[in-house]
């Protein structure tokens, strides 16, 4: 059976996705770039890394307010995430998932979730399900 | 969170997608810190001005939400851009940079914000004793709850934004009494004689009480512009966005944990603010923005005295305080300094410009710009300053 993670619904939607987990805060002004969806946070463990089409897992944002607008940049220009889950949601990110309308969840344990597990979000009940674990590269 | 009929409306887009999405953004950070429903405001002070800092990241939301015709619903200004209205930043900057931040100025303006750009909006119109506000300048959030009596949370640009639409806020966090209480005594064991010490004890306290509200006790007579540095300087340095001076600790918070501050580690806090010591390109006084007093008194101190030819010598407050203070502003710009509204030193482009070092009476300049403006930072008192802005 599929793992599913039970959080606090923030913003409605289903999505499903391959998962890009990080360990680290993540500021979206000046930690992302707005035209391209890559990583440009130095130091962050999702530098290079693109947040294009992803379900976006990790523990806040931090930074300036104006984070959420990136957030909607990246939506109007298909570069944003399909969905975003968090340890405990930041009113920055929070604001940004609701303009973009990217389904958000959080009060989510996401050491459970490792980069390339497919998930699915439900942003309306606040679940995050596991449907299939990283295929072994071995 | 309790929605009112009309709010039921308005959040199932009956308003249209601008007025809809701006409810939404209330109603989940309403939700996200437990507020049951949203109480009218009297002014919203919005954040995300400044070109420079932003770059284009608010300006299609922006563009979406004014191509609708969405209005704000009570008196509304915004931060300090990256250009002053009379042009001096101008030759400096490519004209896309122009163009682009006179763009966020213009979509706000179209939104009905007026296009008042001062982090100082009290001195253009004081918010009543009392009242509920959602603004976003923290420098601005810290003057309303501590020196006028109003209460507001620390918002962020598109929440502040979002309440300027619909003319409401959640009602959480400083909204309410019981989270206004302070929960700290501290005790300045050193006589503050500037308000750059005012300015440092800030720096020294927000690293100390992250988000914790302090009743501060031991100042003797502070003058405005004092609470004003502090507050600033507090608000910079940590996440605290009130807090109670007074002579002698009030009975009720003698119980409180306390923290002294002695002479030594205000000094140690005071000097930290420099990064160098040496001869400053720009002298800047006016963060955040002067008031009318600040700006006679600045005029007092260079009234017949010359600027040096190597030093740019500004002095920032609002086009409303600068109007107001015609007689002054002549007499600081015959001394060879520059009056400038709309614009702020840290949110502009001060590299472009030429400035390699900047020398400051303001603790929320000094710790900003290092990182922010990329330039060495000298921290005086205002005497100071204008003693190494001027021949002697």
């Amino acid at each position: 059976m599929d793992l599913e993670l039970k959080g606090r619904p923030l913003v409605s939607g289903i999505k499903r996705g391959t998962a890009l987990v990080s360990k680290k805060p993540l500021s979206f002004l000046g930690g992302v770039d707005p035209e391209t969806g890559l990583v440009t946070e130095k130091g962050h463990d999702l530098f290079g890394k693109s947040v294009k089409d992803v379900v976006l897992c990790f523990p806040h944002g931090h930074g300036s307010t104006v984070g959420s607008y990136v957030l909607y940049s990246l939506a109007k220009k298909n570069v944003g995430p399909k969905a975003i889950v968090n340890e405990t949601a930041d009113p920055v990110v929070v604001v940004g998932a609701v303009i973009a309308d990217v389904p958000m969840v959080d009060k989510i344990d996401i050491s459970q979730i490792e980069t390339g597990d497919t998930v699915e979000v439900d942003g309306g009940k606040g679940t995050v399900k596991i449907v299939e674990r990283k295929k072994d590269c071995t | 969170m309790h929605l009112t009929a009309e709010e039921e409306k308005i959040y199932d887009g009956e308003q249209g997608w601008a007025y809809q999405t701006a409810l939404k953004i209330l109603v989940k950070l309403g939700d996200l810190f437990n507020a049951e429903k949203l109480i009218p405001i009297e002014s919203s002070h919005v954040s995300g001005v400044s070109y420079k800092t932003l770059a284009d990241a608010p300006i299609e939301f922006l563009e979406a939400l004014a191509q609708t015709g969405a209005k704000a619903k009570i008196a509304s200004t915004v931060n300090p851009s990256g250009l002053d209205y009379e042009g001096i930043m101008w030759s400096f900057l490519p004209r896309h940079v122009k163009e682009k931040q006179e763009k966020i100025v213009d979509l706000y303006k179209k939104m009905g914000i007026k296009p008042v750009l001062t982090c100082t909006p009290y001195y253009v119109s004081k918010p009543k004793q009392g009242s509920h506000l959602a603004w976003a300048e923290s420098s601005a959030v810290v003057y309303a709850n501590s020196v006028l009596g109003s209460w507001t949370n620390r918002e962020g640009g598109p929440s502040a934004l979002a309440s300027a639409l619909i003319g409401k806020t959640p009602n959480y966090g400083l909204h309410k009494s019981e989270n206004r209480k302070p929960n700290v005594r501290i005790r300045v064991e050193t006589e503050l004689k500037s308000e750059a010490e005012y300015g440092a004890l800030g720096i020294f306290l927000g690293k100390n009480l992250v988000d914790k509200t302090p009743v501060i006790e031991g100042l003797r007579y502070p003058r405005e512009t004092d609470l004003k540095q502090l507050g600033a300087a507090l608000a910079s340095s940590g996440m605290t966005s009130v807090f109670y001076p007074c002579r002698r600790c009030p009975k009720k918070a003698e119980k409180l944990e306390k923290l002294a501050v002695d002479e030594q580690s205000l000094k140690k806090a005071f000097e930290d603010l420099s990064t160098c010591s040496g001869e400053p390109d720009m002298v800047f006084v006016g963060c955040p923005h002067c008031s009318l007093n600040e700006v006679r008194h600045v005029a007092r101190l260079v009234q017949g005295r010359k600027v040096k030819e190597n030093v740019r010598f500004w002095v920032c407050t609002s086009r409303h305080v600068k109007a107001k203070a015609a007689w002054h502003v002549q007499k600081i710009e015959a001394a060879g300094g520059k009056v400038v509204s709309d614009l702020c030193a840290v949110v502009t482009w001060l590299r472009e410009l030429g400035v390699d070092t900047l020398m400051t009476s303001s603790a929320k300049t000094a710790f900003y710009a290092p990182t922010m403006n990329k330039v060495d930072v000298r921290f005086a008192t205002l005497k100071q300053c204008v003693e190494t802005a001027c021949h002697r």
